[in-house]
C-alpha cells in the first residue's frame, strides 16, 4: 500500500537498507539472496516473501523455497547461480562494530553493499529491525523501530506532507 | 517533643513540594518532547500534529493497543501530561493530581516492561522518540520515577490526614469554643 499510494506517486521516496542482525543465524544469507534477487529485478517480491515467512526460515535456514516461490522459474535459476557462487559466510552486523567483511579473502559480490547498509546502521544506531529513519525537507527526524500499523504510518506520512 | 513533630512535619511538606515540582517540570517536559515541532518546521498545530502522529507510531509499536486507541492515547496523552504538570506544580487538589500521576507513571511501567519481555526492542517513547527501552531505561522509570510519584501521591494523602487531624485537636476545638463563648 506504502507502494500504490505514495511511492509511485512521488510523495516519499523509500529507500531500503539491510542491517542483518547477528543474533538472527541466517540474516545475513537473506539479504544476500534479496540482494542477488535485486540483480534480476525481484527485490520487491523477494523481500515481501521473506518477511512474511520471517519465522519460517529463521528456523529452518531454508531461504531458497521461498525465494523461489516469489519469482518466475527462469529468474530464480539465475538468483541461485549468483547465491551459489558466494562461498564465504554472509555478512551480519558485529557486536564490536568491526567490519563484517575484514576477514574475509573473498567476499561475495553483494556482501559489499550489504557491509556499507550494516556501517551505516551503526551511524544511526540501528538496535532492531526494522528501523526506520524519516528524512523531510533534508532533515533527519529521530529513527524509530518496531512494527507500525499502515493507517497509523499513512496518517504520519498525510500530516508530514500536509506541513507547508 | 512538640518541636520535633512540627519540624519534622515542616521538612516533610517541603519534600512534598519538592517532589510535586519536580512530577510536575517531568511531566511538563515529557509533554513538550512529544508536542515539539520535527526538524525543519516551526510551531504551528499542523506541526504538533505530525509531531503526535510521530509518537503514534511509537505508542503503535508496543503492540498492545487497536489502532483506534492509539490514535486516541496519542493525540490526547501529551496534552493530559501538559496539564497534570501544571496542575501539580499548582498544588491544587494533590491528592487527586498525585494519585492521576502515580497510575500513569505505573501504567507507563507496566508497557514498557510488557514490551521488554515480548522482546520488543522499540523506542520508549516516554520523552519524544528515539529513546530505546531496556534495562537502563526501565531502572530510570521503575527506580526514579515511579517511587517519586509514589512517594507524592501518598506524601499528599497524609498531609491531608494530619491536616483533617490537626483541625480536630485539643487547641482548635478550644479556640472554637472561645469563638462560641464570644458570640
Amino acid at each position: 500500500m506504502i507502494a500504490s499510494d505514495y511511492i509511485t506517486s512521488g510523495k516519499v521516496y523509500l529507500v531500503h537498507h539491510d542491517f542483518p542482525l547477528q543474533a538472527h543465524m541466517y540474516s545475513g544469507l537473506a539479504a544476500r539472496w534479496a540482494n542477488a534477487a535485486a540483480r534480476v529485478g525481484e527485490f520487491p517480491e523477494v523481500e515481501a516473501a521473506l518477511y512474511d515467512n520471517q519465522d519460517a526460515w529463521g528456523a529452518s535456514g531454508d531461504i531458497a523455497k521461498y525465494v523461489a516461490a516469489a519469482m518466475p522459474a527462469a529468474d530464480f535459476k539465475r538468483v541461485e547461480v549468483l547465491v551459489k557462487s558466494c562461498e564465504s559466510p554472509a555478512p551480519t552486523s558485529t557486536w564490536d562494530h568491526s567490519d563484517p567483511l575484514a576477514k574475509d579473502p573473498h567476499p561475495c559480490a553483494f556482501d559489499y553493499a550489504v557491509r556499507d547498509d550494516i556501517e551505516l546502521g551503526y551511524k544511526i544506531p540501528v538496535q532492531a529491525t526494522p528501523t526506520y529513519v524519516i528524512t523531510y525537507k533534508g532533515q533527519k527526524l529521530p529513527a524509530g523501530s518496531g512494527t507500525v500499523s499502515w493507517p497509523i504510518l499513512k496518517q504520519f506520512f498525510d500530516s508530514l506532507l500536509a506541513q507547508q | 517533643m512538640k518541636s520535633d513533630l512540627s519540624s519534622s512535619k515542616r521538612w516533610g511538606k517541603r519534600l512534598l513540594v519538592i517532589g510535586r515540582v519536580a512530577l510536575g517540570i517531568i511531566f511538563i517536559v515529557a509533554a513538550y518532547m512529544k508536542m515539539k515541532p520535527q526538524p525543519a518546521m516551526a510551531w504551528s498545530l499542523a506541526s504538533i500534529e505530525t509531531s503526535l502522529s510521530m509518537f503514534a507510531m511509537g505508542v503503535d509499536s508496543y503492540q498492545i493497543l487497536p489502532v483506534w486507541a492509539v490514535r486516541l492515547v496519542a493525540h490526547w496523552l501529551p496534552p493530559f501530561e501538559l496539564l497534570l504538570g501544571v496542575w501539580l506544580l499548582t498544588g491544587l487538589a494533590l491528592r487527586a493530581s498525585s494519585l492521576i500521576a502515580a497510575l500513569m507513571i505505573s501504567a507507563f511501567f507496566l508497557a514498557m516492561t510488557s514490551a521488554y519481555e515480548r522482546g520488543l526492542t522499540i523506542s520508549c517513547g516516554c520523552f519524544g522518540p528515539g529513546e530505546q527501552i531496556g534495562p537502563r531505561r526501565l531502572i530510570e522509570e521503575g527506580v526514579m520515577l515511579l517511587p517519586l510519584a509514589l512517594a507524592v501521591c501518598i506524601g499528599a494523602f497524609l498531609t491531608a490526614r494530619r491536616e483533617n487531624e490537626g483541625d480536630q485537636s485539643p487547641l482548635e476545638v478550644t479556640v472554637g469554643l472561645g469563638d462560641t463563648a464570644r458570640r
